[in-house]
């Protein structure tokens, strides 16, 4: 009955005379007819522009255009997400504007078919310097806070690792070192985007900060947020109960939480900083990346774990008998057998919540690491071989430099903004120069196109 | 035996001559033509040409040309005033460092007029010049100065001597003029882009600190009047 709504909408006056329509269909059918009506009006601005703004409809057609992001919403949404120039373009231009590319359909796609009762999957995307890996990651997060979830976004990873001034003994584990600037920059803009999620959840234990100060049980989180903002000393101690406190609270089924760290190749690699001895500080010596680190591991469960196995063996479920019988009968597999055991409740148990689970989605950067070569930038040369068996198994998501459509969406993106000014820059030979001296690169073309 | 000795003695003679021959000089011989890199040219078949442009291929068809410099670029966008003060703000042969310093500045110009632009009403929307090429060319002309001042000494001493100038004196004038204000009059905390682009700017409305100087040097051409006749060329 209705084989392609493409061929349908060429003809939107044909639609109610010829074909007998479900209402459903013809619903839909009326909205993409008033949409496509849209674009013939500004008919030029269809080869680059989607007036879609909600992420969960960008679909296969809308690949190479761009869509609008309202200056409000990224106030609230990436109060430290985006990369700077990105940003100094909002300013320029007044308006946010975000290419919908391949990579960020496919996470999309993997994003709302995942069952979230098993635990989180991790996406690592990767790709040549300068391709877009960070704006995939702020498209997913733009779709994800747009669909409700609680965003965990770590803007850049390798401003945790390196040129820190402050670098102070952590009072908690007399080993390890806290940075009490980085935590509290990042707790002010884990507040501005998060604030309804931090008066909803509640802490699990009592939280002791000093002989004063404590935070009790069954407090919102904001306040322990709030008690890190106040008192600059406890704010990587803060950061490592707020991400605590989330983990462990996600299969509860309140929200569904989205791990967006970009440059997650810092948190296994070397460090610049140095203690006051003069010898170099290893990242799990930071809290900061300590805490992280430990979010990374998809062991989201929760906590009075052990009570629950004691109930369920005592049930006797059929499915966990099914995982000793398989596992019983070889030797030195006790490790395994507790996974499985693991696994299966956590099924259960995560059935039963409305929203809960999630995802982890990290970019790696070269651009800010430490001690790689420019060249590298595969999983396993940039998170080498302790981040690689941290992570393993995990989703890759190749996203690689513009495509012959994609530039050609750029190039008139730029044309309408009045970006490329030079009046060489409007001929083919102009777009040709660019197109060959930026290799499709989107960086090298965005630099390029700066000074024309 | 006569070609060497011919040769030296053109050398010695070079030698006792120092002034009358010039020290630095082309190892081109007087046939040779320079490089011609627009593309626009080759590139049109042989039934489009006009009867010069035949004429001028067949020239260089038989005439050795000489090597194209590598400032010469057949890109679209490569422009010789562009590269002319790129050249004058390098230091010690940084030529990376002075040309980024260059695209940040252009690219300081077109934000701070399309943001302009973009905060303006309809009706002034036209009046707003976003082109930072365009900006470059007509602040380097308003700061050209139209006559200038040579030092002449006359019994003893020496008078500032109004005297006509050449257009890339000119052109070199304010140049030089725009690159000193811009490294010496400013916060130590600035950077040359946003200098240069705010000097640029101020050049292209006619205001600040380079079209005063060009003033004053046309009022003290215009005091100095009655000296113009030491001139002797």
């Amino acid at each position: 009955m209705l084989r392609s709504l493409r061929g349908l909408v060429c003809h939107p006056q044909k639609l109610d005379h010829r074909y007998a329509l479900h209402t459903a269909a013809k619903d839909c059918l009326s909205s993409l007819v008033k949409q496509d009506v849209q674009t013939p009006a500004e008919g030029p601005r269809a080869v680059f522009y989607t007036s879609e703004n909600d992420p969960a409809n960008h679909a296969e057609h809308h690949e190479g255009r761009h869509y609008t992001i309202p200056l409000e919403e990224v106030k609230a949404v990436f109060p430290h997400g985006l990369p700077h120039r990105f940003q100094q373009q909002i300013k320029t231009f007044n308006e946010a504007c975000l290419m919908v590319r391949k990579p960020a359909l496919e996470l999309f796609a993997y994003l709302k078919k995942s069952n979230f009762a098993h635990p989180a999957v991790r996406y690592v995307i990767y790709g040549e310097k300068g391709t877009g890996k960070t704006m995939t990651l702020c498209h997913v997060v733009h779709y994800c806070s747009r669909q409700g979830w609680l965003v965990l976004h770590i803007p850049d990873a390798h401003l945790w690792v390196k040129n820190c001034r402050e670098l102070l003994q952590s009072s908690y584990n007399k080993d390890r070192l806290d940075q009490p600037l980085q935590a509290s920059f990042w707790l002010k803009n884990f507040k501005t985007s998060n604030e309804r999620f931090l008066k909803e959840i509640k802490t699990q234990r009592k939280y002791v900060w000093g002989k004063r100060d404590s935070t009790e049980e069954g407090r919102p989180l904001g306040e322990v947020v709030e008690q890190g903002l106040a008192r600059v000393r406890n704010a990587s101690d803060a950061v490592g109960v707020v991400l605590k406190e989330i983990k462990q609270q996600c299969h509860l089924g309140f929200f569904r939480l989205l791990v967006a760290v970009d440059g997650v190749n810092a948190l296994w690699g070397r460090t610049t900083l140095k203690k006051e001895d003069k010898s170099p500080v290893s990242p799990e010596e930071l809290t900061l990346v300590y805490n992280l680190r430990k979010m990374m591991r998809n062991d989201w469960l929760p906590l009075d774990l052990f009570q629950q196995l004691h109930v369920l063996l005592t049930l006797r479920i059929p499915e966990l008998d099914t995982v000793f019988q398989r596992r019983s009968h070889k030797r030195g597999t006790e490790g395994h057998c507790w996974r499985g055991i693991v696994w299966t409740i956590g099924t259960s148990m995560g059935n039963s919540g409305t929203a809960s689970g999630g995802a982890v989605v990290t970019t790696l950067s070269q651009t800010g690491s430490l001690f790689k070569p420019r060249s590298a930038y595969l999983p396993q040369e940039l998170l080498g071989k302790e981040g690689f068996d941290v992570l393993d198994p995990f989703i890759p998501i190749l996203v690689s430099n513009y495509s012959a459509a994609e530039f050609e969406s750029c190039y008139q993106y730029y044309r309408h903004c009045r970006w490329l000014q030079h009046p060489r820059a409007h001929t083919e030979e102009g777009k040709e120069e660019l197109r060959f001296l930026s290799g499709s690169n989107p960086r090298q073309l965005e630099r390029l196109a700066g000074p024309l | 035996m006569a070609a060497p000795s011919a040769a030296g003695l053109a050398r010695r003679l070079r030698a006792w001559l120092p002034r009358l021959t010039p020290v630095r000089w082309s190892r081109y011989g007087p046939s040779y033509l320079e490089p011609d890199v627009s593309k626009e040219l080759y590139q049109k078949p042989l039934e489009e040409l006009s009867e010069e442009e035949k004429e001028k291929l067949k020239l260089r068809a038989v005439h050795p040309i000489k090597a194209a410099p590598p400032s010469v670029s057949t890109s679209v966008f490569s422009d010789p005033m562009i590269s002319k003060f790129t050249n004058m703000m390098m230091k010690n042969g940084n030529k990376v460092l002075a040309r980024s310093l260059m695209s940040q500045t252009l690219e300081a110009i077109k934000r701070k007029q399309l943001e302009k632009y973009h905060k303006a009403p309809e009706g002034e929307k036209e009046t707003i010049e976003c082109n930072p090429y365009v900006i470059f060319h007509q602040a380097l002309k308003n700061c050209q100065p139209i006559i200038g001042l040579s030092s002449i000494t006359r019994g003893g001493k020496t008078y500032q001597v109004p005297v006509p100038l050449n257009d890339s004196r000119k052109r070199f004038l304010a140049m030089k003029w725009l690159i000193t204000e811009c490294r010496e009059n400013k916060h130590r905390r600035t950077l040359m882009p946003e200098k240069l682009s705010q000097e640029l700017l101020q050049a292209f409305n006619n205001e600040g600190p380079i079209i005063k100087k060009k003033h004053v040097l046309h009022k003290m051409a215009e005091a100095n009047r009655a000296y113009a006749h030491f001139r002797w060329w």
